[in-house]
């Protein structure tokens, strides 16, 4: 018998999976958003079953809470019906699409082979081994210590994402640019 | 979940139990925003029905279920009748993340139901008084409640009426704003108490211990009429989260998503009867939950002021013997009960203390402008907690607490 556990995985992959193909699949932008909100809300899901309740509650307010409700918000504010056109015809551009799916999905299907290939059992943390206070002091001391490198750089990469934002809304012309 | 039958059973009843609170205190609520708002207008209010207009509820909640169900003819049917099932999911699992007394704990025995049905063996277990109890409570509270916008942007898509939409564009661009002002001015009392549990958080306001402040290596013990509360440590971060939760309850004075004279009802304006419901009982969720924190974090949580909480247990256990009586074999577990149950009457006042905040303030600010909102998040509030954040590292730094 599936233990709770066990339950609780299989459903939340489960659901992710499921609302994960929604994403790419409804043609209304709208619905593959809040899809993309349930995506999200499942993989907090398991980090909560893996006892990470801290990344769990911080999926939630990043990702559940702040940024797929942005993405809602600007979904709704622009007309979206000629972006529609642009992205979904084309021959080509579909051919293109289902290319690069289909290479990022052997690089990943590849990558968790190898890893399964060599390392055949997962090994589940012992249960009740940490708290979930000192998961998250032992989450801090190692971004800020070893870390904090890549962190930096991380936050770094995320500055120029937001200046990059702000001169491509600056940009007139181009594929995305309105008649009128 | 849990880790056997038994505690999956009570968890789920845990969360039933807490979601009909939820629901239940909202006509309770109504009636009392009603009454309030005629008392501060020089009316009367509903006062027909029943005592003080008591049965006026009831009355309410049969014209609410009776009223037409209404579609939009151009809607969407998933998120007009998702919106508002999303509206009340928040507000109750972030209720029920709160703590509202002490755990107690029930000695190792057969457990009956009612006395005579049985229900088999058990060993000793710690009933909590909340639905469930991650450690890292107040991230999972924010988390969860900060999924509210869903349902106003649902409820403002699927209606296809452009006030609608614009109700909900506001509510969403709200609540991510203040949602940040919220969050950091939570930072500086979770570095104060250097924990994220909320029984930690409590177990250090327990009134046994006097008001202290270390300052430069000495003590500073307060007077002992000043309780050992949050607010005392966190001034400034207990006021921006009060104003921050006002806007992230989409309450007066920042109820810019349903402004009545710029947008007709905003978000709910196709919604009628049960479903209108369903978003009122929405907000006063949010309402109970901001209230909640606010007694956690800055005044005392469920403890009793002026009252230790080694004395309310001792208190309870030398004085309750006429609830032991029916069967000494459970006398500890009656007494451990009974001292919860102090412990939770507490914070319920403290929590209808603050709504009764919520609703005379409510009354009594006039609605911000939507520029003047925005200014208000964006250019005040949240400069505001950050220097709080820096202002308390700096503050333990100087006074040697551990951090």
């Amino acid at each position: 018998m599936l233990s709770s556990q066990d339950f609780l995985f299989y459903f939340l992959g489960a659901l992710s999976l499921i609302f994960g193909l929604g994403v790419v699949l409804y043609r209304n932008p709208i619905y593959s958003a809040l899809c993309l909100v349930i995506t999200m809300i499942s993989v907090a899901g398991i980090f909560a079953t893996l006892d990470a309740w801290f990344i769990a509650g911080v999926q939630l307010i990043v990702y559940a809470g702040a940024v797929t409700v942005l993405f809602v918000m600007v979904l709704m504010l622009f007309d979206l019906k000629h972006e529609m056109k642009t992205f979904s015809k084309g021959v080509i551009g579909n051919g293109v699409k289902l290319a690069s799916s289909g290479v990022l999905l052997g690089m990943f299907s590849t990558y968790i082979w190898a890893t399964y290939a060599t390392e055949p059992t997962f090994k589940p943390m012992a249960a009740g081994a940490t708290s979930s206070i000192k998961a998250t002091k032992d989450l801090a001391t190692s971004l800020f210590t070893s870390y904090l490198f890549a962190f930096e750089v991380i936050g770094l990469l995320l500055l120029v994402i937001a200046v990059g934002a702000v001169t491509l809304s600056r940009i007139t012309g181009g594929t995305h640019h309105h008649a009128d | 979940m849990g880790k056997d039958g038994l505690e999956i059973t009570l968890n789920i009843v845990k969360m039933l139990v807490i979601f009909l609170v939820m629901v239940q205190l909202v006509p309770v609520l109504v009636w009392l925003e009603r009454r309030v708002s005629a008392f501060m207008q020089n009316r009367f209010g509903p006062n027909r029905v029943g005592p003080l207009g008591l049965i006026q509820l009831l009355a309410d909640a049969v014209k609410f279920l009776f009223k037409e169900p209404f579609f939009p003819e151009k809607g969407m049917a998933v998120m007009y009748y998702g919106a508002p099932i999303m509206a009340l999911i928040p507000g109750a699992l972030a209720l029920a993340a709160i703590p509202l007394g002490t755990p107690f704990h029930l000695e190792e025995a057969d457990w009956n139901l009612f006395g005579f049905i049985p229900l088999g063996h058990h060993p000793a277990y710690d009933f909590i008084l909340q639905g469930y109890d991650f450690g890292v409570g107040i991230v999972i509270v924010l988390g969860v409640s900060s999924l509210g916008a869903y349902s106003l942007l649902m409820a403002g898509w699927g209606s296809s009426n452009k006030y609608s939409l614009l109700g909900a564009l506001r509510a969403s661009a709200q609540m991510v704003s203040y949602e940040l002002a919220l969050g950091l001015s939570l930072v500086g009392i979770l570095m104060v108490f250097n924990t994220f549990s909320f029984y930690d958080i409590v177990a250090q306001q327990n009134p046994a211990n006097p008001l202290t402040f270390n300052f430069l290596g000495t003590v500073h013990t307060m007077p002992w009429w000043i309780p050992n509360w949050g607010i005392f440590y966190n001034p400034l971060g207990a006021l921006i989260f009060f104003c921050a939760s006002f806007a992230e309850t989409n309450r007066l004075p920042f109820d810019l998503p349903e402004a009545e004279g710029e947008l007709v009802a905003g978000f709910h304006t196709e919604y009628g009867g049960f479903a209108l419901l369903m978003f009122y009982i929405g907000e006063y969720g949010h309402m109970m939950v901001a209230s909640a924190l606010m007694a956690t974090f800055y005044f005392g949580g469920y403890t009793i002021p002026y009252v230790s909480n080694e004395a309310v247990a001792t208190f309870v256990s030398n004085t309750h013997h006429f609830l032991g009586a029916f069967d000494l074999s459970i006398h500890s577990n009656w007494a451990a009960f009974v001292t919860s149950l102090c412990f939770f009457v507490s914070m319920l006042v403290k929590i209808l203390f603050f709504l009764l905040i919520f609703i005379w303030v409510r009354w009594t600010l006039p609605r911000f402008r939507y520029d003047q909102l925005m200014d208000l998040g964006w250019k005040t509030m949240l400069p505001w907690a950050l220097f709080n954040t820096c202002l308390t590292a700096v503050w333990l730094a100087i006074s040697h607490k551990p951090v």
